[in-house]
């Protein structure tokens, strides 16, 4: 089998993205077909390495011909495999439905391209310092992906992002100063064989300081007052977009922080008191939201709060659990955000929308047979298993929730707006994402054997 | 017509590329995690990393300046990742206020002073950021302050010229081969010395301009993107005058 060095993922869109003004120069039109070519190499090249990383066990990549930890070091994991397979499988189907919209900016295209990379250079990299600035480079898109309507809403959501992101920033950066103080490194393996050395209230505060960063980008509670604004005023492509690839790659970081990197006294019982506080909050609050975005977005937090429950779990079946939560919640709500920009009950005749959007709610309020219920399923067995009653219960309740307000979503609409109809790329963008979904629903084992192995490796302290 | 020219272009720069990757020379097998040791067992591990930056730099590296040979060196995948966020950033502002920018009401004509002091000052400050930039590896400063240095020309000229801009195309073009030049040194890195921005050339005598392996060039680069970035950015803040 072909091998490919892990770093293409980041270097080839890049390298692509610097080019694209040029393009721009010599025809407009290229543009769009360029940026769909560089997004589908880069599927292609994550597949070939998630099919290398399941044969064969953790690719590590060295650069700048240095050992680790004086250089920087690339290792993808089985999380990280999957999840860079995800986002680079899933941006481009998302991207397909920008065809046929006037508007053609090559700037978004680039941007586009730049949060792709960086959301996949946070997945794969094995140094932290490096995993900031990917951050960095995500965030900085993201905000200009955000503002790229120009309307009131969308800056509001924009400042707002700006504002909470900046702050996140300075604490991560705080967070990795207190580590390198300490332990004189940055690399991900050498922080977690001689983390036990440094003194626990610095690593309270190292482990404080990183995981107020990183909510940010992963919408954990106290810190994603962002969330629902930046989803209302952005376009609903990019909002589909933010819910697949960056609070993705937060949350990776965030599994990996608690797993690997500090484990500390009480840090899962932390994660799973801030999981639960955003899945409650979250799904309280969608039910109370008119606006189809914001509701969506309050159940886009109810989400990530229900990943970082089964994270929390720490154990194999429920890690198992939150590789399906993500991979249902990265294609559903794509679809979902694409599908009901203008949903009335009466676009409900066209096939083509109706049945993907009833397939993609299904999936996130976790019906049988798709990838929301495999999730929640083995959720419930684990927790089920060792005991814990009230989370259980805690967890259906919301649920229960869930499924009221996209009941109530399904069956009035939103009756806000007026239906424009639906164009043709964005319809063939849903049903991608609606077959892919029924596919993951299907053959679930493809899935869980990497993610048993995912499981076990960072449960081992592994990558 | 140039739609099909510009798909065949990306597609062949594509073609040449990805020839070197999947097929090309790659004696370490990536699957096997043979390029790296793991630091419980190698000897480089559990010792401070800074204090082998110190020890180390002008060995590997072949600069006296031990922060370039960090941010560089050392560390060039985050510089490259630092280069990208100021592009993005760039590129996020040029998305909002390109086509939207402010009309100017009134112009303020500029001193005569200002006028006639920018021609005399307007090449030293050029010379100077180019002076930084290129001697990256011998003294303080490199490609970032360099840049800055060079943008703030590119100020006075706004601030002396009220109802001119910026030559905007010229700078994307100069931005768009910056990069591409940085990305392109790393990724021969890849096939000329098997890993990503890997140094390739000889380092020359210490001390001297000419060494220092791909630390120059790559100070070059980015000297040009950052000079060009920040040079488009005030360009697209600088509200437009309407005849």
């Amino acid at each position: 089998m072909v091998s490919i060095p892990p770093v293409l993922l980041i270097a080839f869109p890049l390298f692509f993205a610097f080019l694209a003004p040029l393009i721009n120069m010599v025809s407009k039109k290229a543009v769009k077909p360029y940026t769909l070519f560089v997004l589908l190499l880069n599927t292609l090249f994550a597949s070939i390495i998630f099919l290398n990383v399941s044969s064969g066990g953790v690719i590590y990549e060295q650069l700048s011909g240095f050992y680790p930890p004086i250089g920087i070091l690339l290792s993808v994991g089985y999380l990280g495999a999957i999840l860079a397979l995800l986002i680079n499988l899933l941006s481009p189907i998302v991207y397909i439905s920008y065809f046929g919209d006037a508007k053609n900016s090559v700037k978004f295209s680039m941007l586009y391209m730049l949060v792709t990379a960086s959301s996949t250079g946070i997945v794969i990299t094995g140094d932290l310092f490096n995993m900031f600035v990917f951050f960095e480079i995500t965030a900085v898109g993201s905000y200009g992906l955000v503002a790229s309507m120009r309307t009131k809403k969308a800056f509001e959501g924009a400042f707002k992002y700006i504002v909470l992101g900046s702050v996140g920033s300075a604490f991560i950066l705080l967070g990795i100063a207190t580590i390198y103080g300490y332990l004189k490194t940055l690399n991900f393996y050498d922080i977690a064989l001689r983390i036990s050395s440094m003194p626990p209230t610095a690593r309270l505060m190292a482990f404080i300081f990183l995981i107020i960063g990183i909510g940010v980008e992963a919408e954990i509670f106290p810190l994603n007052g962002w969330v629902p604004d930046a989803y209302e005023g952005s376009s609903h492509r990019v909002a589909s977009f933010l819910s697949l690839g960056p609070s993705k790659a937060g949350i990776y970081a965030i599994a990996r922080l608690l797993f690997t990197l500090i484990p500390i006294m009480g840090g899962f019982e932390l994660a799973l008191l801030l999981g639960l506080l955003t899945l409650i909050i979250g799904e309280l609050a969608a039910l109370k939201q008119k606006e189809i975005k914001r509701m969506l977005a309050y159940s886009s937090i109810g989400q990530m709060g229900l990943i970082l429950v089964a994270f929390s779990m720490d154990s194999r079946m429920a890690f198992v659990a939150a590789i399906f939560l993500m991979i249902s919640h990265a294609m559903a709500k794509s679809l979902l955000f694409l599908g009901t920009r203008n949903y009335t009950v009466g676009s409900l005749k066209n096939p083509f929308v109706s049945v993907p959007i009833f397939i993609g709610v299904l999936s996130i309020i976790g019906m049988p047979p798709f990838p929301g219920f495999w999730g929640k399923w083995y959720l419930m067995v684990d927790m089920a298993s060792q005991g814990f009653w009230t989370i259980i219960l805690l967890v259906i309740l919301a649920a229960i929730v869930e499924a009221v307000y996209y009941a109530r979503f399904l069956f009035k609409g939103t009756g806000t707006e007026k239906s424009e109809g639906i164009s043709k790329s964005e319809m063939t963008a849903i049903v991608i994402l609606a077959l892919l979904l029924v596919l993951v629903g299907l053959f679930p084992q493809y899935i869980y054997a990497p993610a048993v192995n995912a499981a076990s490796s960072f449960l081992g302290g592994g990558p | 017509m140039r739609k099909y020219v510009a798909i065949i272009i990306s597609a062949l720069i594509f073609i040449v590329l990805a020839h070197f990757f999947i097929t090309g020379n790659a004696p370490i097998n990536y699957l096997t995690g043979g390029k790296y040791t793991n630091p419980i067992t190698h000897e480089q591990a559990n010792q401070s990393v800074p204090q082998q930056y110190l020890n180390d730099s002008r060995k590997d590296t072949g600069a006296p300046n031990v922060v370039t040979a960090i941010v560089v060196e050392y560390r060039g995948f985050d510089t490259l990742g630092e280069v990208t966020v100021l592009f993005t950033a760039a590129t996020g502002l040029a998305l909002l206020i390109e086509e939207y920018r402010r009309k100017m009401e009134e112009i303020v004509e500029p001193n005569f002073i200002v006028k006639i002091a920018s021609i005399v000052v307007l090449p030293f400050i050029v010379i100077v950021g180019t002076y930084i930039f290129i001697h990256g590896h011998l003294t303080p400063g490199g490609g970032f302050p360099g840049g800055a240095v060079i943008a703030s020309g590119f100020l006075l000229l706004l601030l002396v010229h009220t109802t001119k801009g910026l030559p905007e195309k010229k700078l994307s073009i100069t931005e768009s081969f910056a990069g591409m030049t940085y990305a392109l040194i790393g990724l021969l890195g890849l096939v000329l010395a098997n890993e990503f921005l890997q140094n390739y050339l000889p380092l020359g005598i210490f001390g001297t301009v000419f060494s220092a392996g791909i630390i120059p060039l790559i100070y070059i680069a980015i000297g040009f993107k950052v000079g060009s970035e920040l040079g488009g950015i005030l360009h697209n803040l600088k509200g437009v005058h309407e005849e």
